[in-house]
């Protein structure tokens, strides 16, 4: 290919610094003309190895990290890590921890999915959007922060518990944002598909097959909208998913556009998820003694332990391995945005610059979770 | 079904998972007749450094069963393992940022480079005999690629 196609390939570097990537992302592009040929993304210009950082410490202080991973969607971090903490540990949350996480996990994949939308309008050269769902955002923010006093990297679950309590005050505030939410979601929904621009520039691009997507391991909105209905919180239920009703959107259209529809709609039945737990959010102690602050840098595990959860991403897993002392021996990751990613040179196989960045666009990338 | 011309060790894990330990000559076999008995979505390769060995677990899962886990677990002592790329082609990053980070060495695999850190980084930052006290600095060399060495001042 290099010998006599020199004079006619391209080599065009796009980012780390570059407003469509989302971050640090830098892809090397080979290009014919204004289409692409191949590309082959350069990843870890975030890399912190959070990996190694949780090994030096005890297991109430890797939850930080988690937080700063996905720092987006950081309570779903907090609460991978300690499903497979938790296991670990043998302690069990109370009842009303379960539930509050539930409340707290939902809040976060409804801003976290406004804040892709908002930059994958970007991306495609809509500006308006992204006013409206920061707006929305801010307000699921600023319940973040009467909660637990951040706004991203919350740092509110413990091990065994979370850091207070709700009041009536919270929940009557959280009940207020999601009796007007659903109405301001489908403003925002509209403002997209009623444009003829966006649905040309979304639809029938970067066709993925559901058997190319689970060879190349991709899960969450992103394996949905190919068809296949895998959501942990039905599979494999954590918390209190199994006791409340909802449905796993899927897409049969595979396109970018559909991943657009599906992550809507997981955040209509997110306000559904929400609005249950508020009403049987049970009474009862908000953390375990057994891992109450003095004890907790006490706490001893042995054994590995995999614990899968569904992100705002995918299938975000932790592997834990502990010795018996009171750090973890072997913490190990499974962004589900790093796996996600290494579709992208599959799916810009001759198509125009334009679509691969709505191709990368539709993937949901945060680089805290890809590099780690 | 799971042909018995090599030994598989089963076991249930502190989760409750199923568990197959093999050797890694056997390795390729037993993770096809997996991929044939339709495991088709590889979840995760994690590596764990027990000092004298290094442990490779692999999570598969099994689309067509509501995604039901079962982890292999094989060991190496110098560092080789063959890799399952072929099978499934999640495995090819998930191989490099194990070489990335753990150094070990999928035979078989087509790429085989650093994934996260830079190309010549010193060392593998999982590992647990990995000087953490040295502080590595990335720069450039004349033709711009990056160059890694342990004095700032160095490179272009």
């Amino acid at each position: 290919m290099e010998s006599d196609l020199t004079h006619k390939y391209i080599e065009l570097n796009m980012g780390p610094q570059h407003p469509s990537t989302h971050g640090v992302l830098r892809l090397k592009l080979t290009l014919d003309g204004e289409t692409v040929k191949k590309v082959e993304p350069v990843i870890g210009y975030l890399h912190r190895n959070a990996e190694k950082i949780c090994e030096l410490d005890f297991y109430c202080d890797a939850l930080i990290y988690f937080d700063r991973m996905d720092y987006v969607g950081a309570m779903n971090m907090e609460v991978g890590y300690l499903e497979a903490a938790e296991k670990l540990l043998n302690i069990e949350p109370p009842e009303r921890v379960k539930w509050i996480r539930v409340i707290m996990a939902e809040l976060n994949r409804i801003a976290s999915h406004l804040v892709w939308a908002g930059a994958f309008g970007l991306d495609l050269g809509m500006l308006t959007p992204f006013f409206y769902v920061f707006e929305e955002r801010e307000k699921v923010l600023n319940l973040f922060t009467e909660i637990c006093g951040s706004r991203q990297e919350t740092n509110y679950m413990s091990i065994g518990g979370v850091y207070q309590d709700f009041n009536d005050k919270i929940i009557y505030r959280i009940k207020e944002f999601l009796d007007e939410f659903p109405k301001k979601l489908e403003e925002i929904y509209n403002l997209f598909v009623k444009n003829d621009v966006f649905i040309s520039r979304t639809k029938n691009i970067g066709i993925l097959e559901p058997e190319v997507a689970l060879s190349y391991g991709v899960t969450g909105p992103m394996l949905r909208a190919s068809g296949v209905p895998y959501d942990v919180r039905k599979d494999e239920p954590y918390l209190v998913y199994d006791k409340v009703n909802f449905t796993v959107p899927i897409s049969r259209k595979k396109d970018v556009l559909a991943r657009f529809i599906v992550r809507f709609e997981e955040m209509r039945q997110s306000v559904k998820i929400v609005k249950q737990a508020l009403e049987k959010l049970p009474d009862g102690p908000y953390f375990n003694p057994k891992a109450r602050k003095s004890l907790m840098i006490r706490l001893r595990g042995e054994g590995d332990v995999f614990a899968r959860t569904e992100s705002t991403k995918g299938e975000f897993g932790v592997y834990i391995v502990g010795d018996g002392s009171v750090k973890p021996y072997r913490v190990h990751v499974r962004s589900p945005a790093f796996k996600n990613l290494s579709v992208l040179p599959y799916l810009s196989r001759d198509v125009l610059i334009a679509d691969m960045v709505a191709i990368s666009g539709s993937i949901d990338l945060v680089f805290g979770e890809v590099d780690r | 079904m799971i042909s018995l011309v090599y030994e598989i060790k089963e076991e249930t894990g502190k989760d409750g998972r199923k568990v197959y330990r093999i050797d890694r000559e056997h390795l390729l076999e037993l993770m096809g007749d997996l991929k044939k008995e339709g495991y088709d979505h590889l979840s995760l390769i994690s590596s764990v450094d027990f000092r004298d060995r290094i442990e490779v677990v692999y999570h598969l899962e099994k689309s067509s069963d509501n995604f039901s886990i079962i982890v292999v677990k094989t060991e190496t002592r110098d560092t080789h393992v063959p890799s399952v790329t072929s099978l499934w082609e999640s495995a090819n990053w998930d191989e490099r940022e194990q070489y990335d980070m753990m150094g070990i060495i999928f035979d078989g695999h087509p790429d085989l480079r650093r994934i996260l850190l830079p190309e010549g980084w010193i060392g593998y930052p999982l590992r647990k005999d990995y000087d953490m006290s040295k502080v590595q600095y990335v720069n450039m060399d004349e033709e711009g690629n990056d160059y890694v060495s342990f004095d700032p001042g160095d490179g272009w």
